[in-house]
């Protein structure tokens, strides 16, 4: 929390040296995002809860931003930094469309986010942001970056306040990790939906700023849909 | 050191000992554990015919929830309770300590312990610890000059109110007691007041959540209603997560055979849970 | 050529009262005077061929350099003034470079043309960016490349203009040189028959006689990306070459003579 501390002002007592002030440029505005990327298929979810500190902004805020038909960008972090991103990456977009008279790849768009968070690497957008979707084979990526610019290509991630609680479950739970005599098949679109939508539950538990109810995207060859989901409000 | 034979028993109070080596440890960069604090709604009323006291149930290590479903609202005696905000140690702690001595004084007094003393030995300890020890607390209780609810602050200071909220959801539940609370309360509404006073801290105060938990005080009895409300139902899980059999990787194994020299039954109460 | 000369043919920030841009239309000639120049585009790929004037015997002609690589998947002639299309040249590359190093993917054919265009026009007043070019670029450029169209051939000349091809002859027998392309070039052509027709049609609108030193040589496809022909690759390209018909050797180059006096080559 960065509210001001208003304190009395005695002008007899007041020092004559330079006085320090803080200013605290950044918010953290909580929320998770998590992403499940198949062979014809990319699912990505985000918490609708903003907040700050012990407050609740709005429990219906989308942290999912549609870039192209086959692209999505989840945020999560600092919102005022995101609504930046999210308006210069539509410009940029459309500006590389204008110029190249084609719509961007999702691995150019993933390139290009990455080269916008490192030129502000001294004062950065403080956003741990996940890129999904197809690639020129159709197959489903998702890319998980730093607030300064590094891209990490993966087949599933979760990222954002409840990050840590998330990940180690997907890597047992998509990535099959830790087990012993496990067939390794590709995970079909209804369990990793059902996956996404439990693993948000149990962030509901124990993240306090995780709740109230996500939004999901579904990105395939057939485009995208959408879809939400209820947590629990407390 | 023949500890079994003679057990040295320490002094009363707390042991600062570790004090300097702490503080040393800090300066080198190794920082100290943080505690659990009850980021806590807890409230108080004054109804008709006694006192209220309610709370809500969520305990939190910095963002994280680290007990779903913990008691916020102490015993201190026969009648009287107090709810707790704050650190979770200290306000336990502090309770405890204070229910003997409230207990010890009402033998050695042989009446009923007014609530105004209960008041006295907590703002006084509090203030001989200089606000070190976190508990903000919400003392309430019937006694023979009626009920009463009184709010302590960490550092000693103490109001005594009709009503009255404390912890980080104490806005969103005063919201609810300033728009509907009067003298004239019923039982009833009484409860129904506190309850909606306690949602409102866990739906929108992120430190508090979880179920609402009431104490109702009467001159002469009490109703502890642990889980009055649940306010939040947990999510039902779509898919299943049930590992086959030897998923878990066996690394050595080794047999021990147990020799059965003797057989007894002993039975055992149930745990309350 | 432009009998009505006037103060409108000084400055390149002014139109004539007819509409037009003197300096532009004379850089434009500028390009004549150039060395020639010739690509084809075929589903295989794209050649680029050009003529390389040696003036002296005591030059060295290996250090005339007309075709270079702009990326790995695209590569350019240039024709007219050799030192205006190093800057062009640079251009190219450092928007292809960065181009990569944003999106991580090969820049189109045409976004480079384009990119190079935006270079081209910036004669002119000045701005914040910096001072003004005093004049346009005297050269014109042929961009043989691979992108996820396929093979692609493009033509800029100094006025910024840039227009797909699927054959192009630039600078001083060009025109001979693009009469010829029409009458040769067909959609079903093979690499190497293009290759031959560069070659043939070089041969005729040259002054001098072709041989491996004074042409350069390159192909463009999609696996073997930019290649340089070597002085043994041309060697081998020119055996496919008939000898010279007499009826079209004997068009000489507009403007040969000037080339020397004005260092264009």
């Amino acid at each position: 929390m960065s509210a001001t501390v208003s304190r009395p002002y005695f002008p007899d007592y007041a020092a004559n040296a330079p006085t320090k002030h803080h200013f605290s440029p950044y918010a953290d505005n909580g929320g998770s995002i998590v992403a499940i990327a198949g062979d014809d298929y990319v699912v990505i979810a985000g918490d609708t809860r903003l907040s700050a500190g012990f407050q609740i902004y709005t429990r219906e805020q989308n942290k999912l931003f549609q870039l192209t038909n086959t692209t999505v960008l989840g945020c999560a972090g600092c919102w005022c930094d995101t609504l930046t991103l999210t308006r210069l990456l539509s410009a940029r977009m459309q500006m590389y469309e204008q110029e190249h008279n084609k719509t961007m790849s999702t691995t150019a768009a993933a390139q290009m986010l990455s080269t916008i968070l490192y030129y502000k690497r001294f004062f950065p957008y403080y956003i741990s942001n996940m890129l999904v979707g197809l690639d020129d084979e159709g197959k489903g990526c998702v890319y998980s970056y730093d607030p300064i610019g590094h891209c990490e290509k993966a087949k599933y991630r979760a990222g954002g306040s409840a990050g840590a609680l998330l990940q180690p479950l997907l890597d047992n739970q998509v990535g099959l990790k830790n087990m012993q005599g496990i067939k390794s098949e590709p995970i079909p679109l209804e369990r990793a939906l059902a996956i996404l939508k439990d693993v948000f539950i149990s962030a509901a538990e124990r993240d306090i700023y995780t709740g109230d109810g996500i939004h999901i995207n579904i990105i395939t060859k057939d485009g995208l849909k959408s879809d939400s989901f209820q947590l629990r409000k407390d | 050191m023949a500890a079994t034979l003679a057990p040295v028993i320490p002094d009363a109070g707390f042991s600062f000992e570790n004090c300097k080596r702490n503080a040393d440890l800090v300066k080198k960069g190794f920082p100290a554990p943080t505690a659990t604090k009850t980021g806590t709604t807890i409230v108080g009323i004054i109804y008709k015919d006694g006192v209220i006291l309610g709370a809500d149930t969520r305990a939190t290590e910095d963002t994280t929830v680290s007990d779903k479903n913990c008691m916020k609202i102490h015993y201190l005696a026969p009648n009287m309770y107090c709810c707790g905000a704050g650190t979770a140690a200290d306000t336990e702690k502090t309770n405890a300590m204070i229910a003997s001595q409230l207990e010890l004084h009402r033998l050695n007094t042989n009446r009923t312990v007014p609530i105004v003393t209960a008041n006295q030995m907590l703002k006084q300890f509090l203030f001989r610890y200089q606000g070190h020890i976190g508990a903000a607390l919400i003392l309430g209780g019937v006694d023979n000059t009626g009920p009463h609810i009184y709010s302590i602050y960490p550092h000693g200071s103490t109001d005594k109110l009709p009503y009255t909220t404390m912890g980080s959801g104490s806005l969103a539940a005063m919201a609810v007691f300033e728009s509907r609370w009067h003298k004239d309360l019923s039982e009833e509404e009484g409860k129904q007041l506190v309850r909606d006073a306690i949602a409102a801290g866990i739906f929108n105060d992120l430190g508090s959540g979880s179920n609402v938990d009431l104490c109702v005080i009467r001159k002469g009895s009490v109703d502890f209603l642990r889980t009055y409300d649940e306010a939040n139902k947990k999510g039902v899980r779509q898919a299943s997560y049930r590992y086959p059999k030897g998923t878990t990787a066996i690394l050595t194994t080794k047999t021990k055979n147990i020799i059965v020299e003797d057989v007894s039954v002993r039975p055992i109460e149930a745990m309350d849970i | 050529m432009f009998l009505t000369r006037s103060e409108y043919d000084r400055g390149v920030n002014t139109f004539s009262p007819e509409g037009r841009l003197f300096q532009v239309e004379y850089a434009i000639e500028a390009i004549k005077l150039g060395s020639t120049a010739i690509g084809i585009c075929t589903r295989e790929g794209v050649v680029l061929a050009v003529e390389k004037r040696i003036t002296s015997p005591l030059m060295e002609p290996t250090t005339i350099e007309k075709i270079v690589e702009v990326d790995k998947h695209i590569g350019c002639v240039v024709s007219g003034l050799m030192a205006d299309s190093r800057t062009m040249i640079d251009r190219a590359r450092v928007e292809c470079q960065n181009h990569w190093f944003v999106y991580n993917e090969r820049m189109t054919v045409e976004s480079c043309a384009q990119a190079v265009s935006n270079l081209a026009i910036q004669f002119g007043d000045s701005d914040d960016d910096g001072a003004a070019m005093s004049r346009p670029f005297g050269v014109a450029i042929l961009f043989a490349g691979i992108d996820e169209k396929g093979p692609q051939l493009y033509h800029m000349d100094p006025s910024g203009t840039f227009v797909q091809f699927d054959a192009k002859a630039i600078g001083s027998g060009s025109e001979g040189a693009q009469q010829s392309l029409q009458e040769v070039y067909h959609r079903s052509m093979t690499l190497a028959e293009a290759t031959t027709a560069s070659l043939t049609i070089l041969k005729q609108v040259m002054e001098e006689k072709l041989n491996s030193t004074n042409v350069e040589v390159m192909t463009m496809t999609p696996k073997g990306l930019y290649h340089m022909f070597t002085k043994e690759d041309v060697e081998e390209a020119l055996k496919n070459v008939a000898p010279l018909e007499h009826s079209r050797g004997d068009t000489p180059a507009t403007g040969s003579g000037v080339q020397a006096k004005t260092s264009s080559a």
